[in-house]
């Protein structure tokens, strides 16, 4: 049986989610499989590692058995032996427990996992994982990089400029001036930040200094997007390597001057003023409340599915990504809003209705990510030269 | 080793409260059990100890008892090394070691003598008395009997009557001769018809619970291997079965002749009903959904257009009696269409339900081999992106175990499911082998773990599939 880590937690700002889209959206599927051996990695706030079996129960990070936990366990240390060997001190006798691991499945959403920094641990320990590589999960965090990537490939946005953070003070002039190029209303947005974290529309010149200081706070580069008028917003969920796999085009219901902030996202099962703690499920939220398959015409249906294989592929995606796409109902334009390489639970409710079950989502993704690494074997990447015998 | 840890843990006595409770208290099935278990505290798997007056005053008395002994031994234990007396010694060990032997069958002695001193008088008087209620009653009587299908035909009965007339049934599955009695205590006399559903029990029961309820119309649902440890064969439940027959004459016996095994006990004059026709009156135009059953009946210009919330194919011929003995007893076309449309599926009969755009269909309550054939049918019957067929195998059908779950995998491998899952137990050897026979094509699963598999069917399902869940294996077939 393949054993397979799946680390989840970390220090980012969506940590929380990623915990549900570990035990929830992937832990328990691949189990339920019964050709895994599932080990459940959880990165603290602080970043320690710690790997035990508890960790799968949601009811630890409910209370504060987590603390307790985390008081009582000892960290996790990793071996790089051309592969990777999960290690930590046992409880009896002070012996080691040691794990090898087949592959890893990275559940970690936002700063430090989702962002390439993971797949880069993993590229060199040369452990198969699934989902996005290093540069494609770069690209795709980066809102200003994946719009540079994706205009090169001739992929409409709406109009958008950015800045770096320092400049606010700096070239506060030069900044405006870019900005007023823009149609109100716009959106500022931290670069990095997932889960509409320092996200603001923003609808009137007044409230424009305000809004770019909160983004500016969460990160080093922010930037600024013309909404869309006649908006319809679709995402589209997408598997495979070279031959990408969509799922239904999904339509988010919301009024036009509504977007869903973190709050409403996760904790009010995506309706505005709603209770607070009404989900307990970050792989609910927004996803309890949207049209599958959205509600467009076929022509822009496929128009939009298209945008969204072509975005895949332009940055350069495998496994698993979800991108999101703003439509003109009134012109019937398709611009590329987002890409995100770890969507929050899978999107798992929109495969279901696709057709695809969780347990089989999750062994397609291992055979996807089986297939990448067994490509990379092929490949020379290190070899014998002359070049030291020169000096 | 297992064995020995579970017999000395804490929650024996628990366990075998369980046990008895699991097994209706009867001293029998709990004894097989209790000698087939390998290991005590895996026992409690699909449920835990319901603690009733009865369970609570029980586990009470077995966990003194156990104290006790163990007490005792160890006093002896003393006493035997302080005087060196080995005997006494001896003796303490017995009692220490033997407690968790000596007190799972102490267990049934109260049992056992209550039945005998209380219970069985009092049930007798019950019957007696019963009998004379039935005797004076003026309504119709009908007594449905059959190895499966008897509390579905009762109900759709039930509902159907009762839209024209005032009817009494015998509750839920409450089908035995002391069920009849506590029913008749409670009929206030001016019933128009009463239903009673005969169970099977014991051989002789049928005609004993015919001379108590004295019925006029007699509905046999069906013949197939299911609680065959009653029975030394198939031939000798069907003969107890139509003994019913005998009861209410020829030409008021209505027999399923969609069951397989009742053709062989059909005289002339009695009347079938089947998914075709029923007492002149024919049926056509079946159409079988996710919500429903429609069909349409005539009888020279007389014409029903029914459509009944059950599912599946094998409810038309119970649903066509049921009207055609509600046009016999009178009520009009629009009562007995709108009897028909008010039936719907009980639960864990065929009970149809939605999980993220998957359907599934949840037959566990369903135990012969008739009724799984129906489900396999239905199974094919319904639009599907992937149909996923779940069971256990069938219990109690003694003799014919081995036959009837090879029947069974062959059947299975005609209606070539995408995926089958089994439950692991002592009979999915053989419907693996039937479905060899079959030569079935697609993906089969064995699930050691039931429970997993059933509290996580979101995980295994997606829009459009539709899986069958037939039957279902309590603790005590474990």
């Amino acid at each position: 049986m393949k054993t397979i880590a799946v680390i989840f937690g970390g220090r980012s700002a969506e940590h929380d989610v990623s915990i549900i889209t570990a035990l929830a959206a992937i832990i328990k599927p691949l189990e339920l499989t019964k050709k895994f051996q599932v080990e459940p990695i959880y990165i603290a706030k602080d970043g320690a590692w710690y790997w035990d079996e508890k960790l799968k129960d949601i009811s630890l990070y409910q209370g504060s058995g987590i603390d307790e936990l985390m008081r009582k366990a000892p960290k996790t240390q990793l071996l790089f032996d051309g592969s990777l060997t999960l290690f930590k001190p046992g409880s009896f006798a002070g012996r080691k427990q040691s794990k090898k691991i087949d592959m890893v499945f990275p559940a970690m959403h936002g700063t430090h996992g989702e962002d390439g920094e993971l797949m880069g641990i993993l590229e060199m320990a040369n452990v198969p994982y699934i989902g996005c590589g290093v540069a494609a999960s770069a690209v795709a965090m980066d809102k200003v990089l994946s719009k540079q990537v994706t205009q090169s490939a001739g992929i409409a946005s709406t109009p958008w400029t950015w800045f770096y953070s320092h400049d606010l003070s700096q070239n506060q002039t030069r900044i405006l001036k870019e900005i007023d190029a823009l149609k109100y209303p716009l959106f500022v947005k931290p670069a990095h930040l997932g889960s509409s974290i320092g996200i603001t529309r923003v609808t009137e010149k007044s409230l424009l200094m305000n809004a770019l200081e909160v983004a500016a706070h969460y990160d080093d580069r922010v930037i600024v997007e013309q909404a869309v008028d006649n908006l319809i917003e679709v995402t589209l969920p997408i598997i495979g390597n070279e031959v990408p796999v969509p799922a239904l085009l999904e339509q988010p219901i919301l009024h036009s001057e509504d977007f869903f902030d973190f709050e409403t996202k996760y904790m009010q099962g995506g309706k505005k003023n709603g209770k607070k703690g009404g989900q307990k499920s970050g792989t609910q939220g927004a996803q309890g409340y949207s049209q599958i398959p959205a509600n467009v015409s076929k022509e822009l249906y496929d128009k939009a599915v298209s945008v969204g294989l072509n975005v895949y592929k332009t940055v350069g995606c495998t496994g698993i990504a979800r991108v999101d796409m703003l439509i003109d109902s009134k012109t019937q334009e398709v611009f590329f809003n987002e890409i995100n390489p770890l969507p929050g639970g899978l999107y798992s409710h929109n495969w279901n209705k696709a057709g695809i079950a969780n347990v089989d989502l999750v062994s397609r993704l291992v055979d996807y990510a089986e297939s990448r690494w067994q490509d990379k074997q092929k490949l020379d990447t290190a070899f014998s030269t002359n070049f030291l015998k020169q000096f | 080793m297992r064995l020995l840890i579970s017999l000395f843990s804490p929650n024996y006595p628990q366990t075998l409260v369980y046990m008895l409770q699991s097994t209706e208290y009867e001293a029998k099935p709990y004894l097989k059990w209790f000698w087939r278990t390998k290991d005590f505290s895996s026992v409690m798997y699909r449920r835990k100890l319901e603690k009733t007056r009865v369970a609570s005053s029980l586990l009470l008395l077995i966990s003194l008892g156990m104290v006790l002994q163990v007490v005792l031994g160890l006093a002896l234990l003393y006493l035997g090394n302080h005087r060196g007396r080995l005997p006494l010694t001896l003796c303490g060990t017995l009692l220490v070691i033997t407690y968790p032997f000596v007190w799972a069958h102490l267990l049934v002695l109260p049992l056992a003598l209550g039945r005998l001193l209380v219970i069985k008088p009092l049930h007798k008087k019950l019957i007696n008395e019963s009998k004379a209620i039935f005797a004076k009653h003026p309504g119709t009587t009908i007594a449905v009997a059959g190895s499966y299908g008897k509390t579905s035909m009762k109900e759709l009965l039930k509902t159907v009557l009762e839209q024209g007339k005032n009817v009494a049934a015998t509750p839920a599955n409450k089908n035995v001769a002391v069920s009849h009695a506590y029913f008749a205590k409670k009929l206030k006399g001016d019933e128009d018809v009463l239903i009673i559903e005969y169970g099977e029990g014991n051989p002789g029961d049928v005609v004993r619970f015919a001379n108590t309820t004295q019925p006029n119309i007699g509905v046999i649902t069906g013949l197939a291997p299911a609680h065959l440890d009653h029975y030394p064969s198939l031939q000798a439940a069907g003969k107890d079965i139509f003994s019913l027959a005998k009861a209410v004459g020829a030409n008021k016996t209505f027999v399923n002749s969609d069951s397989e095994a009742t053709k062989s006990f059909i005289k002339p004059d009695y009347h079938t009903y089947n998914s075709e026709k029923v007492m002149g009156w024919k049926i056509s135009d079946i159409k079988v959904g996710f919500t429903g059953t429609s069909f349409e009946m005539s009888k020279g210009k007389q014409h029903l257009n029914l459509k009944s919330g059950l599912l599946g194919r094998h409810q038309v011929g119970p649903l066509a009696l049921a009207a055609v003995l509600a046009d016999q007893l009178g009520l009009s076309k629009t009562q007995i269409e709108a009897g028909v449309a008010k039936t719907v599926p009980f639960e864990y009969r065929m009970q149809p339900r939605s999980l993220n755009g998957a359907w599934i269909l949840d037959d566990t309550y369903n135990g012969n081999i008739d009724g799984l054939r129906a489900g396999l049918v239905l199974l094919k019957d319904l639009p599907a992106r992937r149909r996923i067929y779940v069971t256990p195998g069938l219990v109690d059908q003694g003799v014919e175990t081995e036959a009837v779950h090879i029947e069974l995998g062959k059947a299975i491998a005609a209606a070539n499911p995408d995926k089958l899952v089994l439950m692991l137990n002592s009979v999915t050897k053989y419907i693996e082998a039937g479905l060899k026979q079959g030569n079935y094509q697609g993906e089969l699963q064995i699930e050691h773990y039931p429970l997993d598999f059933y509290t996580n069917l979101e995980h295994l399902l997606a829009a459009g599939d539709v899986v069958m869940l037939q039957n279902d294996w309590t603790d005590n077939y474990n």
